[in-house]
């Protein structure tokens, strides 16, 4: 008999960043509950919203499953005695014993419970596992102790199974399951009976609870889009705000409020962040991208007009506080900030950002550069900054252009902090990207040389992502300035640059930043771009640290990822190994390596193989060539001695051999790093 | 639209509310504090295993918010009404938007949300998880279920509701300034706005924070309090100690406002204090 379990922990509001993480987490968590319950079940599926997290297993087993759990027992040399005290205390007799590598065994039937009886346990073990990243414990008044820890206090805890509640008491949270939840808080608080699941959807969707928390954000965006566009306005898609927003309604209620025109002079960005970050409201924009007078907001109840004149009051009064900063930043340049970067920590024992400006000068080449570097900062003396810390750099360009600084220089400033992590955009400016370079590596040496390194989670620093922006911008960046020899010789010089300021560096500094930055580099292709591992190993190690050529090695990585899934990839990789085999039987005695080219090939395999080789073009291009000669190689390795008593032959063989294996490492890499892949991968 | 309330009309309606509740409606604490949960029947009486209900109002200080009275919303002399009942009953939301209902908020105009803003007060070794409350977007409460005091993970969950008067009050009033809160809720020449009440009060003392305060009168007090309540606390007289603490910690906040307070420095201060409230607190758990 297979049935439907319903579970609803109903508590106070979760909050909205932790939910659909949790939605994931209560199924893996659940699943693995029902399991080691031994009961077999259908699909597990989770529903949240701020004040309930709901569980519905379909299909599940109305009892245990039959099964044995096997049982040592004495040594097969042990006494008489030991063996039927063995299977007296187990409840058997001598024909149930299996004899197992001389030792006795019996099998015991697990004893079948009804999974009803088991379902208080299985919340319970629920309760103690689901992993909330942050969580609580409240007061008990029955039992007159603390509860279990959950994300916010529970208040109500709705359980059916097939059909009928089962009413068990928990006691980790002081409450009996019941069969009845609670609607929207305000708009319907009253107790709602429930029979199943269907029916705890309908009735909860009566009572304005959206379960479907995507179909909640997609509701959301389609009528914030439909509102908008119903004044000729476009809603711009912020995944992120959907999020926070879906996670703080039990119902969605969209609503478009007016911007006052006195704040539309303020920086877009400016208007944008506020909205988002302090009143999570959605910025609308002219269909030409231009923010329009407008915002939306998602309400919990439908609104009234003492609502939206509360609504945007609160706005006024945040965008009066940014207008206040804007207007009190304005009076000082950028300049004029600059120099008080001396009271800015960069890190207690690295000293200031002004010091940090100092250092990035060192490497500073032209004019523009210079400017950059000494503007690039200053914003984060700002009040807006300080304010939104979201948008340093975007202040600093903004500033800049008022104060009528070139283009380039204000999108240089703008975009410096760019790549913020594996997946943002580049600077798209030469300058931009140059100053962003100095400053993340600026940073890297003088953090690893401090001993700083991130472990496991924790990176406070931030310099995994640091790093990964210097290689992407080594990467990617259309500045051929930015390789690995500029590199390098901006480590050295911001080494002497710290050292200079008496700030003392790890004697291996240089080293260790290299080598975290392959090592960052490596992930990058792995996680960023999907290449193996084995193919990262063997292209890393292929151009030899530390001073790889980030360009050339990515493109190589990108190249063997694609040649490992070709149709013959199997043979070239199985000749590759049998050559180096090869060639490592016989130790190289310093005889020419190239008199392969002069020599005769009497044999016919060997002769096969010589045209191969000889037929191995230095294009790229195509890849049945190599595919050719390593058909040939294995040939003669099957049918030929190629350790030959001649030496003359010996040594013409594994010149041979020799050669096929370069050109195939030259071509695609060291292929002894690469794994067997299944065939049509 | 709302009944105009009053701003000692709000006081009033919570006391009574909240009386009705079983709390013991007392006066704030006469001396500087940041926070109402720095009063005494906050911080120490959240401790210990015994029952505790109270609701007062609290005058708080933070130095460094003020504004010479310019700004409307921001003032470094503001007003919170703390309730703090321990252990927390079963229903503490219900009550809570019940307090809301009885200072005449109708809840079926308002969007009222529980955002998630989980509270730290690093110098007392406080923290608890909780929400602010959100009326139409702006946060009127801060609530918070305690979870550590002092550094001593709370055997009681207590749970404290801090609302802000004044937030309040412009809301229910539809005002934009703090300054024109009707307080005593009379019209005409007998209307007396907070701004009759605290304005000068306001723009003083933001000088005296800002421009004047002695440091080196400050800086010794601040010594002087850090001694006293360690010597208080040798004579096992927990309470007065804790006043020298919150001296000392108010000492430290006017100090930051005069800028004299570097980023190290900071850090250096905020554990002198702390260690002071976490003794305070262990002294406190230890003469029960």
């Amino acid at each position: 008999m297979q049935q439907e379990l319903l579970i609803e922990l109903y508590s106070e509001e979760i909050p909205a960043r932790l939910q659909k993480k949790a939605l994931q987490d209560a199924v893996a968590t659940f699943s693995k509950i029902i399991d080691s319950y031994n009961v077999s079940h259908g699909e597990v599926k989770s529903f949240i919203s701020p004040m309930r997290l709901t569980l519905l297993v379909e299909d599940l087993e109305g009892q245990t499953k039959a099964s044995v759990e096997r049982k040592t027992g004495p040594s097969i040399s042990a006494g008489k005695q030991a063996v039927e005290g063995f299977l007296r205390s187990n409840n058997k007799t001598a024909n149930d014993l299996i004899e197992i590598d001389g030792y006795y065994h019996i099998d015991i039937e697990m004893k079948i419970f009804e999974t009803r009886t088991l379902i208080g346990d299985m919340i319970e073990d629920f309760i103690a596992k689901m992993p909330w990243q942050k969580s609580m414990r409240w007061y008990l008044e029955d039992q007159k102790a603390l509860s279990a820890f959950w994300v916010r206090p529970i208040r109500s805890i709705l359980c059916m199974y097939d059909g009928t509640s089962p009413g068990v008491y928990l006691k980790s949270v002081g409450i009996r399951t019941c069969s009845h939840t609670y609607g929207h808080r305000f708009i319907a608080p009253a107790a709602i009976e429930v029979s199943d699941f269907e029916d705890y959807k309908t009735r909860l969707e009566d009572a304005h609870v959206m379960l479907d928390y995507d179909k909640k954000k997609n509701y959301i965006d389609m009528e914030m889009t439909k509102n908008a566009a119903g004044i000729g306005l476009c809603v711009g898609y912020d995944e992120g705000l959907l999020d926070e927003v879906a996670g703080l309604v039990e119902y969605p209620f969209i609503h478009i409020g007016v911007i006052n025109e006195e704040f539309m002079k303020l920086p877009p960005e400016v208007l944008s962040t506020s909205m988002k970050i302090h009143q999570k409201y959605f910025t609308l924009t002219y269909p030409d991208s231009v923010i329009a007078p407008f915002y939306g907001v998602v309400t919990n109840i439908p609104g009234t007009d003492v609502m939206y004149d509360g609504l945007n009051r609160v706005l006024r009064a945040r965008l009066s506080d940014a207008a206040f900063f804007y207007k009190e930043d304005l009076d000082v340049t950028l300049e004029a900030f600059a120099p008080r970067l001396s009271n800015v920590v960069f890190h207690e024992k690295l000293g200031s950002m002004s010091q940090k400006i100092d250092r990035m000068m060192s490497i500073a080449d032209t004019k523009e550069e210079h400017r950059a570097i000494a503007l690039c900062k200053a914003d984060l003396l700002t009040q807006m900054v300080g304010e939104f810390p979201e948008l340093q750099g975007t202040i600093g360009g903004i500033y800049a252009k008022i104060q009528d600084e070139s283009p380039e220089l204000c999108v240089a400033i703008m975009e410096h902090y760019k790549p913020a992590n594996a997946t943002d955009t580049i600077p798209c400016t030469p300058l931009g990207a140059r100053i962003s370079f100095i400053d993340k590596i600026d940073s890297l040496v003088g953090l690893l040389g401090i001993g700083i390194k991130p472990t496991g989670s924790k990176d406070p620093f931030a310099l995994r992502r640091t790093a990964i922006g210097i290689v992407r911008l080594l990467c990617e960046s259309n500045d051929s300035i930015l390789d690995s020899e500029t590199l390098s010789w901006y480590i050295d010089t911001l080494v002497t640059a710290y050292s200079d300021q008496g700030v003392p560096l790890n004697p291996h500094t240089v080293d260790t930043v290299k080598e975290f930055l392959i090592d960052r580099f490596k992930a990058f292709m792995i996680d960023g771009l999907e290449v193996d591992q084995d193919i990262v190993n063997a292209v890393v190690s292929g151009f030899g640290t530390p001073d790889l050529d980030y360009r050339t090695t990515l493109d190589k990585a990108q190249k063997v990822k694609h040649i490992v899934t070709l149709d013959g990839f199997g043979t070239v990789k199985m000749a590759y190994k049998r050559s180096v085999g090869v060639i490592g039987d016989c130790a190289d005695d310093g005889s020419d390596t190239e008199c392969w080219k002069s020599a005769q090939f009497k044999d016919k395999h060997m002769a096969g193989v010589h045209d191969a080789v000889l037929a191995l073009g230095k294009d790229d291009s195509d890849f049945s060539d190599i595919v050719k000669a390593s058909s040939a190689v294995l040939e003669a390795c099957e049918n030929v001695l190629i350790n030959d008593p001649d030496h003359g032959v010996k040594m013409a063989n594994i010149s041979l051999f020799r050669e096929f294996v370069n050109v195939v490492r030259d071509r695609i890499c060291d292929l002894t790093y690469i794994a067997n892949r299944a065939q049509g991968e | 639209m709302q009944v105009a309330v009053s701003f000692q009309d709000i006081i009033f309606k919570l006391q009574q509310f909240w009386a009705e509740q079983g709390c013991a409606v007392l006066q704030p604490y006469d001396t500087e504090v940041g926070a109402g949960t720095s009063h005494y029947a906050t911080t120490l009486k959240a401790l210990d295993n015994n029952y505790w209900a109270a609701a007062f109002v609290q005058p708080c200080r933070r130095p460094s918010d003020g504004r010479y009275g310019d700004n409307p919303n921001r003032t470094q002399y503001y007003y919170q009404f703390q309730v703090i009942i321990k252990p927390a009953p079963q229903n503490p939301q219900e009550l809570y938007l019940d307090s809301l209902k009885a200072v005449g908020f109708d809840m079926a105009a308002h969007d009222i949300r529980f955002v998630e803003d989980d509270w730290e007060n690093p110098s007392l070794g406080a923290a608890g998880l909780g929400w602010e409350v959100w009326c139409d977007g702006m946060e009127i409460t801060q609530y918070t279920y305690f979870q550590q005091v002092g550094g001593i993970n709370c055997a009681i969950v207590p749970v404290e509701i801090t609302y802000g008067l004044e937030r309040i009050a412009t809301f229910m009033q539809g005002v934009e300034s703090h300054f024109d809160i009707n307080w005593n809720g009379k019209e005409g020449e007998q209307k007396l706005t907070y701004g009759d009440v605290l304005l000068r009060f306001e723009k003083e003392f933001s000088c005296y924070n800002f421009d004047v305060a002695s440091v080196d009168i400050l800086l010794e007090h601040f010594s002087d309090y850090e001694e006293e309540c360690r010597r208080l606390l040798a004579h096992n007289l927990v309470m007065p100690a804790y006043e020298q603490c919150v001296k000392a910690n108010h000492c430290f906040n006017l100090l930051d406002a005069r800028g004299v307070v570097s980023v190290t420095e900071r850090a250096g201060y905020i554990a002198r204090i702390r260690a002071l409230a976490k003794s305070c607190c262990q002294a406190w758990m230890e003469s029960l």
